[in-house]
């Protein structure tokens, strides 16, 4: 079986990178409906499993040491439709990892992101917002420049007392981006208005599913360079967010780009640093 | 009071002999301690109160919504014309929208003509069921049909027990006359007149209101919730609009979707809005520090508001609701 989520290693048309974001979904789609099913009491880790062998093989991985990195995630999320994740990384990992996965073992589509990192960025933190389908265990994976694996889990309750029904999607223009600094201007967070319809949906007027629609790639950009880039997948929550905190002040201006799929569609903007606002399409 | 029975071996009247909120709470400690298949409240002495001549109120009780008795948390009513009855929420169960029937036929012998749904959640809709025989004129929002489609697998997933076995979609039922936003619908009952009105997104995104002009009696559904910590699950910004207008009408009576019945509506809206607004600044406030979902979480759980019910479960997800339609202002 193939890989599933390569992530970029250079310049590539947009299509063949849909194409390939697309086939890696069926994957892991398919790979995920083999292990649903018999356990909903405890998490299953039966995705986990799987993509252990696939990504990382036999090799060692250390899982232990808030010091060195860690991972938050409300036990009960308040909002299963939008859980917030933070991944913190201490001053062994900081500007040292070069790669990050998050899986959330018992979603349908586990894989929520896998990241590459800009070498030497000293990044301290990375929050997510991502769906939780049910009980479930929610894990980072970071591979360092020097090839060490690192994983932090924990787990994640969405039934939140059966009091949650789904709410109603959010308006607002696709492709949107705001971007939102914190005051000492080390942290942004960048977030784009897009429905990220997994595809499991139904559109409750016709009955029918609503097709995939969601934000398959995303990259940040500063000087020419790329400082961070992202396969991304329907587990990110609807109006993707992404929150990078580092060990210095951020360097202006960055771009932001995000991809989605099926419309291969780019939107983009640039934070010229400064206060709380949107970027210029 | 004769009743509906669903367990006759008990008589629990603890909430019913103790009118006061505080002793409401307690029940609420008593029934979660009871052994399983005593609860049930609600139909063993289905409480009705008659706030005007010909408007009843079933009193909910105050309870999480995934306690024993949680299909009997939301007041629900009715009201009695010359010609018809109109009911205004059917309650959590077919069980309590039964005993809501059962209730009206002891008063009246006057066909159910319609039933109202306030919004979407299970407390206020999964009783209908026990209407249908009464072929009634089931009315709602414009978008009530949407949202009870999108909620239908959750609710057959985890309220299944408050359906008739075996539970089926076919319960579940959508409203046939619906009311659009801006265009109130006036239903005519025989001497009484209800005047329906539809919100845009509030405390749902299908929030209604029901007039009655006679006694000035405002059905507020879940706009408004009494000594309850109110869920937001439309828009913030909108629930406040809504709350200026309703806030102004001229209400004797404001039946709340949870908690005692109001006498003056601006009185009544007062600590919700101020509940609300508190919410709005805090969230606004995080924003404008670049604070993320997960601190501004942290940083606004402590309880703004005295004693109410379900605060801790409640507040995080205001907040990450409040955040997530904020951040795009």
């Amino acid at each position: 079986m193939p890989r599933c989520d390569r992530p970029e290693s250079g310049p590539r048309s947009q299509p063949r990178r849909g194409a390939r974001a697309r086939a890696a979904l069926w994957i892991l789609l398919s790979a995920a409906a083999s292990f649903a099913g018999a356990d909903t009491q405890s998490p299953a880790n039966g995705a986990w499993q799987y993509m252990r062998g696939q990504f990382y093989g036999t090799r060692d991985i250390g899982e232990i040491g808030d010091q060195r990195m860690s991972i938050e995630a409300p036990a009960s999320t308040p909002d299963p439709a939008a859980t917030p994740v933070v991944l913190r990384f201490g001053p062994d990992l900081a500007g040292k990892v070069k790669q990050i996965r998050v899986i959330i073992d018992n979603n349908p589509s586990p894989l929520v992101t896998t990241m590459n990192l800009k070498s030497g960025l000293p990044v301290e933190e990375i929050d997510l917002r991502v769906r939780i389908d049910r009980f479930t265990s929610v894990r980072a994976i970071a591979e360092t420049d020097d090839g060490q694996l690192e994983m932090r889990s924990t787990w994640v309750n969405a039934s939140g007392g059966c009091s949650a029904p789904p709410s109603a999607a959010q308006a607002g223009t696709v492709g949107e981006i705001r971007f939102r600094p914190s005051g000492d201007a080390r942290a942004l967070q960048i977030s784009i208005r897009h429905p990220n319809n997994s595809g499991f949906q139904i559109d409750p007027r016709s009955g029918d599913p609503i097709p995939p629609h969601f934000i398959s790639h995303i990259r940040l950009l500063s000087g020419g360079e790329t400082l961070m880039e992202a396969d991304t997948g329907i587990s990110l929550s609807e109006n993707p967010t992404l929150r990078l905190a580092t060990s210095r002040p951020l360097s202006t201006p960055m771009t932001f780009e995000a991809t989605d799929i099926p419309s291969q569609q780019l939107f983009t903007a640039t934070w010229n640093g400064g206060g709380v606002r949107a970027g210029n399409r | 009071m004769a009743c509906a029975r669903a367990t006759d071996n008990t008589r629990i009247a603890l909430p019913r002999a103790h009118p006061r909120r505080t002793a409401a709470a307690f029940a609420a400690i008593v029934y979660l301690a009871l052994p399983l298949g005593v609860h049930g409240a609600g139909t063993e002495s289905f409480a009705l109160k008659e706030i005007a001549a010909g408007v009843y109120v079933h009193p909910g009780q105050a309870l999480a919504l995934d306690a024993p008795g949680h299909d009997d948390i939301a007041n629900i009513g009715f009201v009695v014309g010359t010609r018809c009855v109109a009911v205004v929420d059917t309650g959590g169960s077919v069980r309590i929208g039964r005993a809501l029937r059962a209730a009206i036929g002891r008063h009246t012998r006057l066909p159910v003509c319609y039933v109202i749904n306030t919004h979407v959640h299970v407390d206020h809709v999964l009783g209908n069921a026990a209407f249908t025989g009464d072929k009634p004129q089931f009315v709602g929002h414009a978008d009530l049909g949407a949202a009870l489609t999108r909620s239908r697998d959750f609710f057959l997933k985890n309220y299944a027990a408050d359906l008739d076995p075996p539970a089926s979609a076919t319960q579940i039922i959508e409203p046939g006359q619906l009311v659009a936003i801006g265009r109130d619908l006036e239903l005519d009952l025989g001497g009484r007149r209800l005047i329906l009105r539809a919100w845009g997104k509030a405390h749902t995104d299908c929030d209604l209101t029901v007039y009655e002009a006679q006694s000035r009696t405002l059905f507020s559904g879940d706009l408004l919730f009494v000594q309850r910590t109110p869920v937001l699950d439309g828009s913030i910004s909108g629930w406040l609009k809504a709350i200026d207008t309703l806030a102004a009408q001229p209400a004797a009576h404001v039946i709340p979707g949870h908690g005692e019945v109001q006498s003056d509506a601006r009185a009544a809206f007062a600590a919700e809005r101020a509940y609300l607004e508190g919410l709005l600044d805090g969230v606004r406030a995080q924003l404008a520090q670049g604070k993320p979902l997960q601190e501004a979480i942290r940083e606004l759980q402590s309880p703004t508001q005295v004693g109410w019910l379900l605060w801790d479960e409640t507040q995080p997800r205001n907040v990450a609701r409040a955040y997530q339609e904020l951040e795009w202002e």
